[in-house]
């Protein structure tokens, strides 16, 4: 029987569940990338010139450079994002690509194509949802609360 | 794998030594005569003691069978024959138990009692004398009367498509399913040999002839002038030839079997050779109706019964545990005792019991498997490990987070500054700050979500603004010992990322966060 790690090496990045992203163009003011953001409930922004992926710019990056400095606010996103951030193909192995986050504490990493297209960012949801699919009678039948769980196979506490 | 041997006697008995001195009470030429005449005339063949057969039955005419053996018998509940079978042969395997039911007690009160025998493959001879009436009520129309049958119940024609009680016996996975009729006692005695002589749930319909309520459905068949031309006769590895000339034969086209005239280009080698093994020729055989197929359709030999199982089971379970006894197992499970309410005291105050510990963790290890032996032994470090799927599995849901390290609680109260919060979050190159009250309790989370949400490029004065104003409240908080599969379901399903870990109080021991090295599904599970 396989291991999950050698069922993650032969799982590809692009069977996984990518996360949603937003995007802006380089040269947008900061403030302006903030409110697309919120817009979009949160979610992380690629830094894009053209088409092509140029930076990310995540809640991290707000909190570190962002809040409490009011100067940055009308500077570009440029100058805030992180600036040509590390990518994976969409034919890495899921296993390798985790490797990569755990290794370097990504919490986003681009799906980029050969072409330079950009298809996704990956982020731990992706194996956190493998994981739940992979494992539905353990993770997913559960109660939201810990306790409503009962203590014993045949259902008594 | 226990074997039931059953002796063989040496005084041959006789035909006359399986009649019992009850007067039979069926009609005058019912065809259920033969089917008893049969069954007398073969049961010393097979050479087992009298005292070692047992025949149960339901309700029906042909239920009345036992009564007319010289050998055990229970008339038993209507449709639950093969039921009261089941325990019988699972308390005493050294039986030959015979089931006799018909088509309206097999098949219509018994339907289910009857398919679950049949797939537990039972050590059972299962007879379902089929007349296609109800005859004991007079001639009330069953689940094998023909659609359109005028019957007492069905004056106008029965509006219901019959139940094919072969393939009924194929798809409960019976290990034995054969036909034969009453009038052709040769062949039914040879089938009723073959089911005697097969280990495991044996299923023979008999077309038998109720002629009083219904004296024609085997037309055709039961005479004798034209049975050969209408029955083809199932022999395993033999080329399916019929007809009374054995000039005819069945081709199979596609799936569809069809009748061919044999001479003419047409040989043998062009039929179908019957398989008893093949469980797909069973069922387009068991579906035909002209030639009417008999014999039998489907045997396997290889499958244990369920006798042999369980009794292997319990011989393993009785080595190790030794004999076990019956009032101890009863008594050693949760007991408690109900008496009558005293409306002006609390309900839990009337219920008084003990919880039969040992037993009750034996019984657990067993349904988690736990009581076998462990089948990984890795640690959670990344190093080297290689963890299988049922480890995993275990390892999901019972080791908790605290096991994979979790970061200190980093704690603000609810007057905090925004400043001073987002400092502390900077400084601790953490997402996320817990918020307590005066007592200590946890009482919110201001996390880097919120700062993006709620206060960057939206608050000008950091110093004057408090997290409580800008944290989230009442967020959902677990123990500790929270179960990986918990987390990782609380952030699957609930798409939390952070999991403040408190104590029974509601006071902050850590924080559980995600994403955060060590906290990765990579650092708990893959490795
Ligand atoms: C619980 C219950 N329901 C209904 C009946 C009425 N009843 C007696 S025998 C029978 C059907 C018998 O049909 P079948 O098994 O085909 O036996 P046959 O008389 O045709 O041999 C029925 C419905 C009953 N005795 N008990
Ligand atoms: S038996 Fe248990 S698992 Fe099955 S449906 Fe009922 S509650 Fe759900
Ligand atoms: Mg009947």
């Amino acid at each position: 029987m396989k291991s999950l790690k050698e069922e993650l090496e032969s799982e590809q990045v692009r069977h996984l569940d990518l996360s949603r992203y937003c995007a802006v163009q380089s040269g947008t003011p900061v403030r302006e990338a903030l409110a697309t953001m919120r817009a979009e409930e949160g979610r992380p922004m690629l830094v894009i010139r053209g088409e092509e992926l140029i930076g990310i710019f995540t809640e991290r990056d707000v909190l570190q450079r962002v809040v409490g400095r009011p100067d940055a606010l009308d500077g570009p996103v440029d100058a805030v994002m992180t600036a040509r951030p590390i990518t994976v193909l969409p034919d890495t192995s899921a296993a390798d690509a985790l490797w990569l986050m755990d290794d370097h504490h990504f919490r986003n990493l681009p799906v980029v194509d050969r072409q330079g297209r950009i298809l996704g960012d990956m982020t731990y949801a992706a194996f956190v949802h493998y994981l739940a699919a992979r494992y539905p009678v353990e993770v997913q039948n559960r109660p939201l609360r810990p306790q409503q769980y009962p203590s014993k196979p045949e259902g008594g506490d | 794998m226990t074997t039931a041997t059953i002796p063989i006697q040496k005084a041959t008995l006789s035909r006359a030594d399986f009649a019992s001195d009850q007067t039979v009470r069926w009609c005058p030429g019912c065809g259920d005569y033969a089917i008893l005449a049969t069954m007398q005339k073969i049961l010393p063949e097979l050479g087992v003691p009298r005292e070692n057969i047992v025949f149960i039955s339901g309700i029906g005419c042909s239920s009345r069978f036992p009564y007319y053996m010289n050998t055990y018998g229970i008339h038993s509940i209507h449709g639950r024959a093969p039921t009261l079978a089941t325990g019988l042969a699972i308390t005493n395997p050294e039986l030959s138990i015979w089931v006799i039911t018909g088509d309206g007690d097999g098949l219509s009160i018994g339907g289910n009692h009857l398919l679950h025998a049949l797939r537990r493959n039972v050590n059972l001879n299962i007879i379902l004398f089929n007349n296609r009436i109800y005859g004991l009520t007079k001639g009330q129309y069953s689940p094998t009367s023909r659609l359109g049958a005028k019957t007492k119940s069905s004056p106008m024609g029965t509006i219901e498509h019959p139940i094919n009680p072969i393939g009924i016996a194929l798809a409960a996975e019976a290990s034995f399913v054969a036909r034969s009729l009453d009038s052709h006692t040769q062949h039914m005695g040879e089938v009723l040999k073959r089911a005697a002589a097969h280990r495991g749930s044996s299923f023979v319909e008999v077309y038998q002839n109720c002629v009083i309520f219904n004296p024609t459905e085997w037309d055709g068949l039961d005479d004798r002038r034209t049975r050969d031309d209408n029955i083809l006769y199932l022999e395993h590895g033999q080329p399916m030839v019929f007809g009374k000339n054995r000039d005819r034969g069945i081709r199979l086209n596609g799936f569809t079997p069809e009748i061919v005239v044999l001479g003419d280009g047409v040989s043998e080698a062009d039929l179908v050779v019957h398989d008893a093994d093949s469980t797909e020729l069973g069922y387009i055989l068991s579906s035909m109706e002209y030639p009417t197929p008999m014999g039998v359709f489907r045997q396997v030999e290889d499958r244990p019964t369920y006798t042999d199982g369980l009794m292997e089971q319990i011989a393993t379970a009785q080595a190790k545990r030794g004999r076990g006894n019956l009032d101890e197992l009863y008594r050693a499970a949760d007991l408690w005792t109900v008496v009558p309410q005293d409306p002006t005291e609390p309900i839990e105050a009337h219920i008084s019991g003990r919880v039969g510990g040992e037993m009750d963790d034996e019984y657990t290890d067993m349904l988690t498997g736990q009581g076998k032996e462990a089948d990984d032994s890795t640690s959670y470090g990344r190093a080297g490990t290689n963890l299988d799927i049922h480890g995993l599995k275990d390892r999901l849901t019972e080791v908790n987070v605290e096991a994979l390290g979790t970061h200190a609680p980093v704690e603000v109260d609810t007057q905090t500054s925004l400043a001073k919060a987002i400092r502390q979050m900077n400084s601790h190159q953490i997402g996320c700050v817990l918020v307590t009250d005066e007592t200590d309790r946890l009482v919110g989370i201001f996390t880097e979500r919120d700062v993006l949400m709620r206060v960057a490029g939206l608050v000008d004065d950091l110093a004057a603004a408090n997290v409580g104003a800008y944290m989230t409240a009442d967020p959902v908080a677990v123990r500790a010992d929270l179960p990986i599969a918990h987390a990782l379901h609380l952030m699957a399903l609930h798409g939390f990322r952070h999991l403040p870990l408190v104590d029974d109080d509601r006071r902050p021991v850590g924080h559980h966060l995600v994403p955060r090295r060590g906290a990765l599904p990579a650092q708990w599970v893959v490795v």
